[in-house]
């Protein structure tokens, strides 16, 4: 996998020697040439391009190229100024100043002001799916058009990182503020006014997205493409056929072992699995620990003794995936290495079934049980679900794959805990209070898809995770979420598999690749063509 | 006019018409290769067709993969060979069911005519508007994909046909002589249904059957390939179904279950045509 | 006055069908697991609670099924096909974007199919064992016999991939804008290999069909003529049995309706035409029920619509039945 940001300074480097005068790190973005379609592969149909009622990564995209937010990040997990120039965190934790940059306006013109970030703000808290995000804000005051001072009832270390352009799209408070349901607003989809760097031209629904440049940007010369199109289509080979003929100069998300094989041999693309540490996506096999015999946590450690993640990474997905062992992804700035882990043993785990009482019977088995999966990705699912049985099979243990028509289907399952044990894929969402907190605390069994639906109860985890979630300083929040994951990895209420494995590839032909911590799902501003 | 209800001569002379067909005897060859395979194949390889063998996408003739492997390292020759018996066995019993509903409703409605004819015959209909493969698709993720809803949802849907068949033929036969005579004698409506009109009525009835299965084949491939299948069962439309994102990197994997589905549905066409000329009087009187 | 009765009476029977359909599917979409909150969860990487209980309650979902289904049901009579739960936008505005492409889709196929295959089959009758006839044979059995989507994927490989004669998938090139000449041909090259896909399947059978109609009607009038006049009556009685060979095609072809909107289902999902079986089956997956039901509304129609026409059409070209 070639590293963009490696090659882009091999390139600066010739630069520098070509010509005397130094060039700073401005005159590098000169270079970049104005103009040129890209054309981006998607396989997900998007609902509509508002981010600040529709999370997920099918919308992100389009959404943080139509609105832009206060905050962006980069590849270090450093905030940057986007739409705010300068911002600051009170001491106590308790308010986030946000000093909004002047003279931006959005694509009709009108200047986006404080109260569009307060509109915007309040409206993601009472619409956002992800509720921990802005959950402790009780508003935002805007003493003067360019400031914005965002009030919490209690210390939220996530506020920061949820000004990210996927999670805070600021929005036109005199188009949405009208009284109707930002949930089924009609300007998410048609005659959309944004305040980021590209206008919707076009939005046919399953099939294609259109943004043009929006010349008033607020970032002057910015974006240098004149057109964006993401073309939908559900079949990634497709998309991949596309990208080998050049119709397609980019396709991020692209997660197919043998489609990656075949691309990362092109001589004309690039791959990186840079961009995606924000999104923090982990394979993993949940527990019902509700139900016997998973609620011993034995059993449990036995069915993690039996998987062999090198060979899921290595045999089922190319290589292509690393073995994750934690709750937190390893990209992230929480992770430890620190953990329990479950080296394959098939024989301590035979001794552990039958200490646990669940000997063989006269017909080889011990005990029954059914595993689900989240369809639609064989090879990071239904296959390492077909390989557990395998394997389970081997230590008496007798397991039926139960296969879901469609996801409904199988999330209604998973929300109605009809489950003994299911493969699953969640996002840990950049900070652990949006993504992680979810699935562990007690608080939140919950009937619907992605919580603890693993029904996992552990007061000490529930005060781990609430103090973290409540600390500033990023040594001690570490400190906590060690402990954490420590715990976690010990009961097992979710054995983890490996990092689900994203790629962006792309044309050689394309400068900056988005590869911050957000990765596709930000701004493509400083995008350009060779 | 041939005596009709002599029903021995005509059958005898049917067959000896059916031997002498060279495609009819071409497609039973071939459907008895099919059977062959598929119920004696995993008795003899005792494989299992969801096991990874050898490396994914390896190309036809390698050596540990007769046929190449898909996507996944599955060996495409244990699929193709398991694959048959689910294959058949839905289409088999779904045409059953189809064939069995369709000539109840198409007999009753022939025979009786008035008002039942026009109740059934707005059923029919109410059937034939719907939209086969939304409403079997819509039944399959009601009911979670399995080989028995499978089967019971292509069943439902594709009786129509024969339905209407039925019906044309009972109505033809009920106000021949040989029918009143039996009514005269007192014979119930159940017998006559059964016992006199259908055995007469049967020709096209068969060949209709027939074809039947071939649909029903055609119509559990397209819902495997559309990823309503069986996961649990090998079957040829689920192979095709799964290997759809690679055919330009293993084209193998959708080329041989595809053309086992063809071979299948040609040898049941060839038959049922072989009985269509074979039993079909105006033919015959040339 | 007795045909207005008629006609009146076939409408309201074909009314009454739609309803029944419409209803029947209704009920069994809302009895499949799941429910399009959950879909739109999944799409969002998860949702809180309170926020799902909110979007079943804004969309009615919470309510007994009879209260939704007579809700439905009294907005489809005004006319109102409802919003999308997926793409928040009018199911009408869905459907008619989608129309189109099906619709030329479609069409093409049929109509190609028609007037090819009835031209064979006419032909092939006048030598029922010369090789035209044989040919029509074997080819009506691989048409009948090969599944719609291994054709179409092999013609993929052999014609866009192999052979990169056509274009892989879509309607249209990605960076097409959509208008003028270019924008036609454009399109016509996309369409060639779906509508060769499904035109195969109907070519087959109505080549059959045709041939065996007119091999029935000139069996049993060609002896009669052949011992009365001479070739003079050969045009009279070609044409006389040309119209009963179209015949059993156009009954087929009217009555088949609803398998059409089956087989494009598999054809738009192989080739990645934006049509309406694509959005029908993609619907049915998301639990987004106005849209499939607005879907299956609009194809019960136009399925009742021609097989009205068919029946129309029949009474016209057969004289038997013109009498009455």
């Amino acid at each position: 996998m070639t590293n963009f940001t490696i090659l882009r300074r091999k390139t600066l480097a010739i630069a520098l020697m070509a010509t005397l005068p130094i060039f700073s790190s401005l005159a590098a973005a000169e270079e970049q040439k104005r103009g040129g379609t890209l054309v981006v592969g998607s396989t997900q149909a998007l609902r509509h391009v508002n981010g600040a009622v529709q999370s997920g990564i099918a919308t992100a995209m389009p959404s943080t190229q139509i609105f832009a937010s206060p905050l962006r990040f980069d590849d270090k997990w450093n905030a940057q100024p986007y739409l705010a120039e300068k911002w600051s965190l009170a001491a106590d934790g308790k308010s986030l100043t946000l000093n909004l940059r002047k003279g931006a306006v959005f694509h009709d013109g009108k200047p986006i002001t404080s109260e569009d970030v307060a509109f915007s703000i309040m409206a993601i808290k009472a619409n956002h799916p992800f509720t921990t995000m802005m959950g402790p804000v009780e508003k935002v005051e805007t003493p003067d058009p360019y400031t914005a001072i965002i009030r919490m009832n209690t210390p939220h270390p996530a506020i920061i990182l949820a000004m990210s352009p996927a999670l805070c799209p600021i929005l036109p408070k005199h188009i949405y503020g009208d009284g109707t349901d930002l949930k089924v607003h009609p300007r998410n989809s048609t005659d959309v006014v944004g305040s980021g760097p590209f206008r919707l031209t076009e939005l046919k629904p399953g099939q294609r997205v259109v943004l043009e440049r929006f010349d008033k940007f607020f970032l002057a010369g910015k974006p240098y493409l004149d057109k964006i199109i993401i073309n939908i289509n559900p079949d990634s080979n497709n998309l991949m056929l596309g990208l080998e003929r050049g119709e397609i100069q980019m396709l991020p998300y692209a997660t197919n072992s043998t489609e990656l094989k075949r691309l990362s041999t092109n001589p004309a693309l690039t791959m990186t699995s840079k961009g995606f540490e924000g999104i923090g996506a982990l394979n993993w096999l949940a527990f019902n620990t509700a139900k016997k015999p998973m609620s011993d946590v034995n059993v449990r450690k036995a069915i993690a003794m039996t998987i062999d993640k090198n060979f899921i990474s290595k045999a089922l997905h190319g290589g292509f995936s690393q073995p994750a062992d934690g709750p937190i992804v390893a990209s992230s700035p929480f992770a430890i290495t620190d953990l329990i882990r479950y080296p394959l043993d098939l024989k301590k785990a035979a001794q552990l079934l039958d200490e646990a009482g669940y000997k063989v019977g006269a017909n080889g088995e011990r005990f029954k049980m059914t595993i689900d999966y989240l369809p639609g990705n064989d090879e990071q699912q239904k296959n390492v679900a077909e390989y557990i049985r395998a394997q389970l099979k081997k230590v008496g243990v007798n397991v039926e794959v139960r296969a879901s028509a469609d996801f409904p289907s199988w999330a209604k399952r998973l929300a109605s805990h009809d489950f003994d044990m299911s493969m699953d894929v969640v996002f840990n969402w950049g900070d652990p209070i949006i993504g992680v907190h979810r699935t562990y605390l007690s608080t939140n069994i919950r009937p619907i898809i992605w919580t603890n639906t693993q029904s996992y109860n552990n007061p000490k985890v529930d005060e781990l995770l609430n103090t973290a979630g409540g600390l500033l300083d990023p040594t001690k929040r570490k400190a906590y979420y060690a402990t954490f994951q420590k715990i976690v990895t010990d009961e097992l209420p979710i054995h983890f598999i490996n990092a689900a494995p994203y790629f962006t590839i792309a044309s050689k032909k394309l400068v900056n690749v988005p590869t911050s911590i957000w990765g596709p799902s930000s701004p493509y501003d400083e995008v350009s063509f060779k | 006019m041939k005596e009709i209800d002599q029903v021995q001569g005509p059958w005898r002379e049917a067959m000896h018409m059916f031997m002498r067909n060279r495609s009819a005897i071409a497609g039973i060859v071939m459907l008895g290769l099919v059977l062959l395979v598929a119920i004696a194949g995993p008795w003899v390889l005792g494989a299992d067709p969801f096991e990874i063998r050898a490396a994914p996408l390896t190309p036809p003739l390698s050596e540990d993969a007769f046929l190449g492997t898909d996507y996944l390292g599955r060996d495409v020759l244990t699929t193709l060979v398991y694959g048959g018996r689910a294959t058949l066995l839905v289409g088999a019993i779904a045409a059953l069911l189809s064939v069995t509903i369709g000539i109840t409703l198409g007999a009753f409605a022939g025979y009786y005519g008035g008002r039942v004819d026009a109740i059934l015959m707005r059923i029919t209909e109410f059937f034939q508007v719907l939209p086969a493969l939304l409403f079997a698709m819509v039944v399959v993720t009601l009911f979670s994909p399995s080989l028995v809803t499978i089967t019971l949802a292509i069943g439902v849907v594709s009786w129509t046909g024969t339905a209407r068949l039925t019906r044309a033929e009972f109505m033809k036969y009920r106000n021949l002589d040989f029918v009143r005579a039996q009514r005269s004698i007192g014979a119930s409506h159940a017998r006559i249904i059964w016992r006199v009109i259908l055995p007469n009525a049967l020709p096209p009835l068969i060949v209709s059957a027939t074809l039947a299965i071939g649909a029903a084949i055609l119509f559990e491939a397209g819902l495997s390939f559309l990823g309503l299948g069986d996961p649990n069962q090998m079957s040829w439309g689920l192979m095709i179904g799964s290997s759809r994102q690679y055919i330009f990197s293993c084209w193998w994997a959708v080329a041989f279950p595809g053309t086992a589905i063809f071979i299948t549905v040609l040898a049941v066409s060839l038959i049922g045509d072989g009985l269509n000329d074979a039993l079909n009087p105006k033919l015959r009187e040339r | 006055m007795g045909a207005l009765r008629y006609l009146l009476s076939r409408l309201l029977q074909g009314l009454a069908l739609v309803l029944a359909v419409v209803v029947l599917n209704f009920i069994l979409v809302h009895a499949a697991p799941g429910d399009p909150v959950e879909t739109i969860a999944g799409a969002s990487g998860g949702m809180s609670e309170e926020l799902q209980a909110e979007l079943r309650k804004q969309y009615g979902l919470d309510k007994p099924l009879p209260v939704q289904l007579g809700i439905y049901l009294g907005r489809v009579v005004t006319g109102d096909l409802g919003y999308s739960y997926f793409f928040n936008l009018p199911v009408s505005n869905l459907i008619a974007e989608r129309v189109p492409a099906t619709l030329l889709l479609v069409l093409t196929s049929v109509l190609a199919a028609f007037l090819i295959g009835t031209t064979l089959g006419v032909l092939s009758a006048r030598r029922p064992n010369g090789w035209l006839s044989q040919m029509i044979n074997v080819m009506s059995l691989v048409g009948f016999a090969a599944p719609v989507f291994w054709m179409g994927m092999l013609l993929i490989i052999l014609l866009a991939s192999v052979f990169p004669i056509f274009p892989v998938s879509g309607m249209r090139a990605i960076e097409s804008s959509g208008k003028g000449w270019g924008d036609v041909l454009d399109v016509l090259h996309h369409l060639i290999l779906p509508a060769l896909t499904l035109g195969l399947v109907y070519l087959a059978q109505y080549s059959r069909l045709s041939r065996a109609a007119m091999l029935d009607v000139l069996g049993a009038d060609y002896i009669r003529t052949a011992r009365a006049k001479g070739l003079s009556d050969r045009a009279v009685l070609y044409k006389h049995a040309l119209r009963n060979a179209v015949l059993p095609v156009i009954t087929v072809l009217g009555l088949q309706f609803g398998n059409v909107l089956a087989g494009a289902i598999v054809v738009e999902t192989v080739f990645n035409w934006p049509g309406l079986g694509r959005l029908a089956f993609e619907s049915v997956l998301r639990r987004d029920y106005p849209t499939i039901l607005g879907v299956l509304l609009f194809s019960a129609v136009v399925v009742v619509v021609m097989n009205q026409l068919t029946d129309l059409c029949y009474r016209l070209i057969d004289p038997r039945i013109k009498s009455s």
